[in-house]
């Protein structure tokens, strides 16, 4: 089967149906793309936004309760007029208490403790699982220029200290909280120490590290200075500040986003670092400005979307596919009667009319078709049997009318020259039917040993009419002739006897002339025909210029005159029908009087066959193969005289 | 018999050759003098002209077996050479000359740094635009040893400061406790620009900008070490020079060195800020405007030092500049 769009339907009813749907489809596609994603980025930003938020809510419920414990303490140092002991009792006290809590200081500013003579401190903390006490000044340690103790000292507020990483025993990574607290002497609010608490991050760095968005997006800390406090890449941690970072991927906007997040903004930001595009969503944590990063690549946002978009384009090519060979497979099914009748179609037109047709069992168009079919099958048959006999009967027609025009032109002389024994006279006629028989004739013969009747006629009408009529006029002459001596007798009783029972009024236009070869005197008498022409030797072709009388077979009684003239030796005369001047080519122009008369005087050569031959070939030129209407009869005769003999002699 | 000579060749001559290089190699190692090196901090850029000889094997070369031993947070490198622990460390000029007594007879061996890199900078939001705008600040300095010249500059200019001694961090800087700080352009200044504030919201002031471009690394050994250890000594500071000369012309691999021994000692670091050391530190290292061959301490910045340290009253005799500096970079040939 043949896909060519132009050749086949199926192709044809594919180029216009598939285009259409993929095109359908890929809109739709498009828009499903294009909405998707949005609504992708949004669910995952806003997915983003809560796991942040969540994240900053659990860590935000440890830290706060660090503080609460420092807020719950602190009144202690501020109003009690607490001594050494105590003050380890109470440091002890709040570490044994809080298992959160690693580590607990409390430092006396310098010159504040009861004892002024003292800068006193003491620190407790785990340790090997039993709780520890300590001083922390000396020589090594200098505390009051450490951050806990400076920070809140200096900054008269609680302050959560850069995390570090303790490796004297905790090793872990740690934060501390650290409070100053006041004294009142003599009303007036005197600074006199910090109340530092040290908690380990374990906790913080476990619910960030827990935090998972997409396939390997993960959430970050970062310190208020920057530092990466946890970080999916653990070499970052406490070693990098997203700024150092910045600087070491020659990334400005990282550092922008850095400085945004230090700002305690919260919000989203895109980023591509290292050839992938992230998203940040940020957000800082109340008690102590940490910011909490929840990062995850970009493309991750999209996998799902992306995986649904190519099972639908699989869909489309599969379902296109689909389609393809459906409409294929239905439309062959539907068409395929249509290859039985193209072959039956063949065979009928070989003329095989029997030919059985496709088998339809459908009751649709084809079934139609197939009717027709069967219908026009049974009609031609008619149609040709009926023809066979029509074109028999024809035939047989043909072949009647073929003996028959046999007959009629075996009625006319038709052996030339006639009279080979006659030295005063040459003759040539010829006579076309148009049809198979006519009603044209002519005919001579010899009335005497010098004189010779010669006849032209034309029977109204054509075919076996008048053909049967013009046998009737001929062999009336032939009787007729012996027995009177002039051409006016002669057509007189022709015309008499034609006349008679003449029921179907059929007539004939008739000369007859009486040439006397002795004198060259010619008696003639027209009824009704074409004048002849008299061919002068040496001179102008010359018309009987005689009256035309009535044709033969008409009135019964009417008297025919008749005419003399005396012929020349050397002269002609040129008989004819009007089946020669009526000759018409194909813009029915006819041959015409004139043309006949021109063509009669450009002939060089007085003899009759050649005068014949030279006519017919101007006739034929001016028809120019146009179809013969009319019986066409032309008769020519030169006299020579007495004269003639000599010049054979001669 | 006619295999003999193939035996020679193939077996026997080789094995000879390679029994001698064992023992060359065994002569080499033997002839090795030790000597330990400790610089004046934890390991970081400013010293990776040492870890660069000593990785390139510019101190083998130069047939020393060269310790680096970075001082701990209890002792110092100074503490260090006074036990004899180190028998040579790297101090700041001023430190040096302050630390100097007739018990602790520093020398200079070679000078290293040419210029000064301490800076003060200020936030620009407290409104300090210039040096004048410092008075009655209160500026955070240095408790460990540096607080000689900044404390000088202000004298000088009799501007009334709030000194609050420091530790190391920056962090009361940047919570806002103290007004300016000083820093060192290599190091702290990077480490505020990398917490997250911008060198255009910084007012700088370089103190080299006020008369004050006092030079900082030096090496320094005792000078008994110097009378019994000269061609040591000698060939420490040449392969010391190579060393930095290479760490200049390969700075990335420099950089990997050096973040290398700093992950291996625990030291908290990144790339982005040794990478900006290294490079300040090496402008340091060049002479700039002043007219020293390499290793050689100006004698106008040996006096100037002095002087200040006189007048602040940090010490109180004077030293002469002959047996404190002994350049054994250009020093001939000890034979």
């Amino acid at each position: 089967m043949s896909l060519h769009p132009q050749k086949s339907i199926v192709a044809r009813i594919l180029f216009y149906v598939l285009p259409p749907c993929v095109v359908l489809f890929l809109v739709s596609l498009s828009i499903f793309y294009v909405s998707s994603k949005r609504t992708i980025e949004e669910m995952t930003h806003r997915n983003a936004e809560l796991i942040t938020e969540r994240t900053v809510l659990r860590t935000e419920q440890v830290l706060k309760s660090i503080e609460k414990i420092t807020e719950n303490n602190i009144w202690l140092l501020e109003n009690g007029e607490l001594d050494e002991a105590d003050i380890e009792a109470f440091t002890s006290r709040i570490v044994r208490d809080n298992l959160e809590i690693l580590g607990c200081a409390v430092a006396y500013a310098p010159d504040s403790f009861s004892d002024p003579q003292k800068a006193f401190t003491r620190y407790s903390y785990r340790h090997l699982g039993r709780i520890t006490s300590r001083g922390l000044d000396n020589e090594t340690y200098a505390y009051s220029l450490q951050d806990w103790y400076q920070l809140p000292a200096t900054l008269e507020r609680a302050c959560w200290v850069e995390p570090y990483f303790d490796t004297g025993g905790a090793d872990a990574l740690i934060s501390t909280y650290a409070v100053p607290f006041y004294r009142r002497t003599n009303g007036k609010k005197e600074f006199a120490g910090v109340f530092a608490i040290d908690v380990s991050l374990d906790w913080l760095t476990s619910i960030v590290s827990s935090v998972r968005i997409l396939d390997t997006g993960y959430a970050a800390l970062i310190s208020r200075n920057g530092t990466f406090v946890t970080h999916e890449d653990k070499d970052l941690i406490m070693n990098q500040t997203i700024f150092s970072y910045a600087a070491e991927l020659e990334s400005l906007l990282l550092r922008e986003i850095g400085r945004d997040m230090q700002a305690g903004n919260r919000g989203f930001a895109t980023i591509r670092l290292q050839e992938v595009d992230w998203v940040i969503a940020y957000m800082p944590m109340p008690s102590n400005n940490w910011i909490l990063a929840v990062v995850f690549p970009k493309a991750e946002m999209y996998a799902p979307l992306r995986r649904i978009t190519l099972i639908l384009v699989v869909l489309l090519v599969v379902g296109l596919g689909l389609l393809s060979f459906i409409v294929i497979r239905m439309v062959t099914h539907q068409l395929a009667p249509l290859h039985g009748f193209t072959e039956t179609v063949h065979k009928i037109a070989g003329g095989d009319f029997d030919v059985p047709l496709p088998d339809i069992r459908t009751e649709d168009e084809m079934r139609d078709l197939h009717d027709s079919f069967a219908r026009m099958q049974c009609d031609l048959k008619e149609y040709i049997s009926n023809l066979q006999l029509t074109t028999s009967a024809k035939e047989k027609i043909e072949s009647e009318l073929r003996i028959a025009r046999e007959i009629q032109m075996g009625m006319i002389p038709k052996i030339f020259p006639p009279f080979p024994n006659l030295n005063e006279l040459d003759l040539f006629a010829i006579l076309e039917p148009a049809k198979e028989v006519g009603g044209d004739l002519y005919d001579f013969f010899l009335l005497d040993e010098s004189h010779l009747c010669v006849a032209v006629g034309d029977v109204s009408g054509k075919g076996v009419p008048a053909s049967l009529f013009m046998a009737v006029t001929r062999t009336l002459l032939r009787s007729i002739g012996p027995r009177q001596s002039s051409p006016a007798a002669m057509v007189s009783v022709l015309n008499r006897s034609l006349s008679q029972n003449n029921e179907s009024s059929m007539f004939v236009t008739f000369f007859l002339a009486i040439l006397d070869l002795q004198t060259g005197q010619l008696k003639y008498t027209n009824a009704g025909h074409n004048p002849p022409v008299w061919l002068h030797a040496g001179g102008t072709p010359e018309r009987f210029d005689t009256a035309k009388n009535i044709p033969v077979g008409l009135f019964e009684e009417h008297a025919y005159g008749e005419h003399e003239c005396t012929l020349l030796p050397g002269d002609g005369l040129f008989f004819y029908t009007d089946g020669v001047t009526e000759a018409e080519n194909a813009q029915k122009e006819l041959f015409s009087d004139e043309r006949l008369m021109q063509c009669l005087g450009s002939s060089t050569d007085p003899d009759p066959r050649k005068v014949i031959e030279c006519v017919r070939a101007c006739v034929d030129t001016h028809v120019a193969g146009n179809e013969q209407s009319d019986d066409l009869t032309m008769l020519s005769l030169i006299y020579y005289g007495n004269s003639h003999e000599k010049h054979l002699q001669n | 018999m006619i295999f003999l000579p193939m035996l020679l060749i193939k077996r026997v001559i080789p094995f000879c050759a390679f029994l001698l290089l064992l023992i060359s190699l065994k002569a080499q190692e033997e002839t090795l003098s030790p000597l330990t090196f400790t610089p004046q901090w934890l390991p970081q850029a400013q010293f990776a002209g040492f870890y660069m000889a000593q990785e390139k094997g510019f101190y083998r070369d130069a047939g020393l077996e060269v310790s680096i031993v970075h001082p701990s947070a209890s002792v110092m490198a100074t503490e260090q050479l006074k036990r004899g622990e180190a028998d040579v460390i790297s101090l700041f000029l001023v430190t040096a000359l302050s630390k100097r007594s007739v018990d602790f007879p520093l020398v200079n061996i070679a000078q290293l740094s040419q210029n000064s890199g301490l800076l003060f900078v200020a936030k620009k939001s407290a409104g300090i635009h210039s040096l004048e705008d410092f008075n009655g600040r209160r500026v955070g300095i240095w408790k460990s040893g540096f607080d000689e010249i900044p404390k000088s500059l202000f004298r000088e200019n009799n501007y009334e400061i709030q000194w609050v001694p420091l530790l190391s961090s920056i962090n009361m800087f940047l919570a806002g406790g103290i007004d300016a700080m000083t820093v060192m352009s290599y190091n702290e200044y990077d480490q505020i620009i990398n917490a997250g504030i911008n060198p255009d919201a910084l007012s700088v002031f370089a103190c080299s900008d006020y008369g004050y471009n006092i030079p900082e690394d030096g090496l320094y050994c005792l000078q008994s070490t110097l009378q019994n250890r000269q061609e040591d000594l000698q060939r420490f500071v040449r392969a010391t020079e190579k060393g930095w000369a290479y760490a200049d012309t390969h700075r990335e691999e420099t950089l990997s060195v050096v973040l290398r021994i700093m992950t291996d000692a625990h030291v908290a670091t990144n790339y982005a800020h040794q990478k900006w050391m290294l490079e300040k530190v090496l402008e340091l290292h060049q002479p700039g405007s002043k007219h020293v061959s390499s290793g050689e301490l100006a004698e106008p910045d040996f006096y100037k030092t002095l002087r200040l340290l006189l007048e602040g009253g940090y010490i109180s005799e004077k030293i002469s500049f002959q047996e404190f500096h002994r350049n054994l970079m250009q020093d001939q040939e000890v034979k």
